[in-house]
C-alpha cells in the first residue's frame, strides 16, 4: 500500500513555492470567511472553487483543505469576540468564550480556542491516515450492494442528524435524490425531466446547485439582517495561549472531544455543528461542575472547538474512500475533485496516492500553520466582524454568479446557481435543514445506480440486499445508528437547556 | 406575520402536487435503442423517490395540522418583522433581475446595478457603502477578467 515513489511525488509539489503560497493563502482566507457570521466553511470553499479550475490538483485540494479547516476555526473569533457565532459549528462555543471575552479575559478565550482547534484537527489528520488506507482496501471489493448499503446509510444518519423533525429531513434529502434523476438516464439513455432543453441532459450540475443552496440561500437571509450593527472591544483580543500544565489539566477534554469530533466527522450529517455541541454537551455531563458550563470556563470553550476542528479529518474519510461526504463541507470539496477530473472513491488511493499522501501531509501542515497564522492574523482578521452585512451580501452574490459562469461560460448554470438559492431560502426559512438536500443531492446517482443494478442482480428480490456480509454490516450500523437517535436528541435537549 | 404551520402547511401541498406531476410525466418515460429493455424502466427510481417525497410531505401536513408543529416551531413566524420578511423578498427579487439583466444586456450592465439594487433592497442609505460595494464590483472585475482570464460577457 505505501508507495514512496508517490510520497516523494507529493513532498515535492508541496514545497513548491505556489502550493506553499496557496496553503498560507487558505488559512488566512478561511479565518476571515469564518468570522464573517453567515459564512461557514461549504460557503468559503464554494467561493474559492473557481480559482482553483486552472490549478493543478494538489494545489487546488491544499488551498481548499485550508480554507476548509481555518474556517471552523475562523467562526469561532466572532462567537468569542461578539458572540456571533460566525459558523454552526462555533454556536457552542459562545457561551463560555463570550461570557470570558465580557470578563476581560478574550485573549484566553481566544487562545484555548485555537490550542483546541489545532489539536483536534491534528488528530483527526492521524485518525484518517490510519483509517481511510484500511477503508479504501475494504472498499474495492465493494459491489452494487455495499454501494447501495452505504448510500441508504448515509442519507439516513444525515436526516436524523440534521433536523429536529425526521418526516422534514427526510423530505429534503429526498427531494435531493430526486433532482439527480434529471437528464438522461445513465443505464439507457432515456430522457427523464430534460424538458426539452438539451442543458439538462447531464442533469443539474453538481457545483453550481451546491453554491446556491449554500452560498446564495445565505446572501438572501443574510440580506434581512442587513441593517444590525456590531459593537466589540479590540482591546481584548491580543491571544494568550494556554500553557502545558493547564492543557495537561484538560486533557481529558481534549482527548474525548477529539475522538468526538472525529468520529461525528465520519458519519455523514451536519459535521462539525453536531460534533461540537455533542462534545460541549458529553464535557459537561462528565464535569464534577457542571454548572460551572456558561459562565465563562475554559473547558467550555476547548470542548467543542476541538471537535468541531477533528471534524474535518473524520470527514474527509467517507469523502475520500467512498465517494461518500462526511459534511456539506466536504459535499463541496467531492464538487471540487469531480472538477479535477477525479471520481472520489476506493481507486483514488491506487490512481492518485500521491494526492492522497499530499491531502495527509498538507493537512498537518495546515494545522501546524494555523498555530503561527492565528496567533498573528487574528486582531486584524477580528476587523472584518465590522464589515457591515450589506456590504457583504452584494459582494458574495457577484462572486458566486462570476464564480460559476467562469467554470463553463454557461449561463444555465448561473440559472441552477440562482434557482437553487431561491430553493435554498425558502425552506431554510420554512425551518428545515439544507445539509440532507445538499448530500441528498451527492448521493442520489450512487443510490439510483446501486439499488438498480443490485435490483438486476438479485432477479427483483429485495432480500438479496442483505446476501453479502458487508451489506449486512453497514445495515446493522446503521441499525444501531438509528437507536442512538433518541441518545443524541438527549443531548440535544441537554445543550438546548445549557 | 406569516406563522410557520401555514407557511409549511402551503408548501407541502405544493410539494404533494408537483410531486404528483412529475411522477406523471415519469409514466411516460420511454427508453430506445439496444438498451431499451435493459434492467429496471427508467420511470423505476424516480417514481419511487417521488413516493417518499409525497408520504413526508403528508406526514408533515398531517403534524402542522394536528399538531400543529414540526420539530418545536409552534407559534414561530417565517420572518422576525415586516422589514426583514421585506428586505429578503426584494433580495431575492434583484438576484433574478440581475440574473436577466446578465442575460439580455451583459456583464457591466449587471454589475453596475447589482450593487446599489442590492443596497436599496436592504434599505442602506449611507453613501460610503454604495462606493465601497462599487470598488469591491469593480475588483472582482478586474482579478476575473484579467487574473484569471475570464471573459465576462
Amino acid at each position: 500500500m505505501f508507495d514512496l515513489n508517490a510520497l516523494m511525488i507529493s513532498l515535492g509539489l508541496l514545497a513548491d513555492p505556489l502550493t506553499i503560497t496557496l496553503l498560507v493563502v487558505g488559512i488566512v482566507l478561511g479565518i476571515m470567511i469564518g468570522i464573517l457570521p453567515g459564512l461557514g466553511p461549504p460557503i468559503a470553499i464554494a467561493l474559492a472553487l473557481p480559482f482553483t479550475f486552472y490549478m493543478e490538483t494538489i494545489p487546488s485540494m491544499i488551498l481548499l483543505l485550508g480554507i476548509y479547516s481555518a474556517a471552523i476555526y475562523g467562526g469561532s473569533i466572532s462567537a468569542i469576540a461578539v458572540g456571533i457565532p460566525g459558523t454552526g459549528a462555533a454556536i457552542a462555543t459562545v457561551q463560555d468564550g463570550h461570557k470570558m471575552f465580557k470578563a476581560g479575559r478574550g485573549g484566553e478565550a481566544l487562545g484555548f480556542s485555537l490550542t483546541g482547534s489545532i489539536i483536534g484537527g491534528l488528530f483527526s489528520v492521524v485518525c484518517l491516515v490510519v483509517i481511510s488506507p484500511l477503508l479504501a482496501s475494504l472498499a474495492v471489493k465493494f459491489g452494487p450492494r455495499e454501494y447501495l448499503a452505504i448510500s441508504v446509510f448515509g442519507l439516513i444518519v444525515v436526516v436524523r442528524v440534521a433536523g429536529k423533525s425526521l418526516p422534514k429531513g427526510l423530505l429534503m434529502g429526498t427531494l435531493g435524490i430526486f433532482l439527480t434523476t434529471w437528464g438522461l438516464d445513465e443505464l439507457n439513455g432515456t430522457e427523464r425531466f430534460t424538458f426539452g432543453t438539451y442543458h439538462l441532459y447531464e442533469g443539474l450540475p453538481l457545483v453550481p446547485f451546491l453554491v446556491g443552496v449554500f452560498a446564495v440561500s445565505e446572501v438572501l437571509i443574510g440580506s434581512e439582517r442587513a441593517l444590525q450593527k456590531t459593537r466589540f472591544n479590540m482591546e481584548s483580543l491580543k491571544v494568550k495561549l494556554p500553557g502545558l500544565k493547564t492543557l495537561v489539566g484538560l486533557k481529558d477534554v481534549i482527548l474525548r472531544s477529539s475522538i468526538i469530533g472525529t468520529i461525528i466527522g465520519i458519519i455523514p450529517g451536519e459535521g462539525a455543528a453536531v460534533g461540537a455541541f455533542f462534545a460541549y454537551s458529553e464535557a459537561k455531563r462528565r464535569s464534577r461542575n457542571p454548572e460551572a458550563y456558561g459562565t465563562g470556563i475554559p473547558e467550555g470553550i476547548i470542548a467543542p472547538e476541538t471537535a468541531n476542528n477533528a471534524t474535518v479529518g473524520g470527514a474527509l474519510v467517507p469523502t475520500l474512500t467512498l465517494g461518500v461526504p462526511g459534511s456539506p463541507a466536504a459535499a463541496v470539496l467531492l464538487g471540487a475533485l469531480l472538477i479535477q477530473g477525479l471520481t472520489p472513491g476506493p481507486k483514488l488511493f491506487s490512481d492518485r496516492p500521491d494526492l492522497m499522501y499530499a491531502i495527509f501531509i498538507g493537512l498537518f501542515v495546515i494545522n501546524i500553520l494555523m498555530m503561527f497564522i492565528g496567533l498573528v492574523a487574528i486582531r486584524f482578521a477580528a476587523r472584518l466582524i465590522m464589515v457591515p452585512t450589506s456590504v457583504i451580501v452584494p459582494t458574495v452574490l457577484l462572486l458566486s454568479f462570476v464564480g460559476i459562469y467562469s467554470v463553463s461560460y454557461s449561463f444555465f448554470n448561473v440559472g441552477v446557481l440562482l434557482g437553487a438559492g431561491i430553493l435554498g431560502y425558502v425552506v431554510r426559512k420554512l425551518g428545515y435543514s439544507i445539509a440532507p438536500l445538499s448530500i441528498g443531492f451527492v448521493l442520489g446517482p450512487i443510490l439510483e445506480n446501486s439499488l438498480r443494478q443490485s435490483l438486476t442482480i438479485a432477479d427483483g428480490s429485495f432480500f438479496e440486499f442483505f446476501n453479502t456480509p458487508i451489506g449486512l454490516t453497514i445495515y446493522a450500523i446503521l441499525v444501531l445508528t438509528i437507536l442512538w437517535g433518541p441518545i443524541i436528541s438527549r443531548f440535544r435537549r441537554s445543550s438546548t437547556k445549557v | 406575520m406569516l406563522s410557520q404551520r401555514i407557511a409549511n402547511t402551503v408548501f407541502a401541498v405544493l410539494v404533494i402536487l408537483v410531486s404528483f406531476y412529475f411522477a406523471w410525466i415519469a409514466e411516460g418515460f420511454e427508453a430506445s435503442g439496444l438498451l431499451a429493455s435493459s434492467g429496471l424502466p427508467s420511470k423505476f427510481f424516480p417514481q419511487l423517490i417521488l413516493g417518499t417525497i409525497i408520504a413526508c410531505a403528508i406526514i408533515t401536513c398531517y403534524l402542522y395540522g394536528i399538531k400543529g408543529e414540526a420539530g418545536g416551531d409552534a407559534g414561530e413566524t417565517v420572518f422576525g418583522n415586516a422589514g426583514d420578511a421585506r428586505r429578503g423578498i426584494l433580495m431575492l427579487i434583484v438576484s433574478v433581475v440581475c440574473y436577466l439583466t446578465w442575460r439580455n444586456f451583459g456583464f457591466i450592465p449587471m454589475a453596475i446595478l447589482l450593487g446599489p439594487l442590492s443596497l436599496l433592497a436592504m434599505g442602506i442609505k449611507q453613501p460610503y457603502i454604495y462606493a465601497t460595494v462599487w470598488v469591491l464590483t469593480g475588483c472582482v472585475y478586474l482579478v476575473f477578467t484579467y487574473l484569471l482570464g475570464i471573459h465576462l460577457v
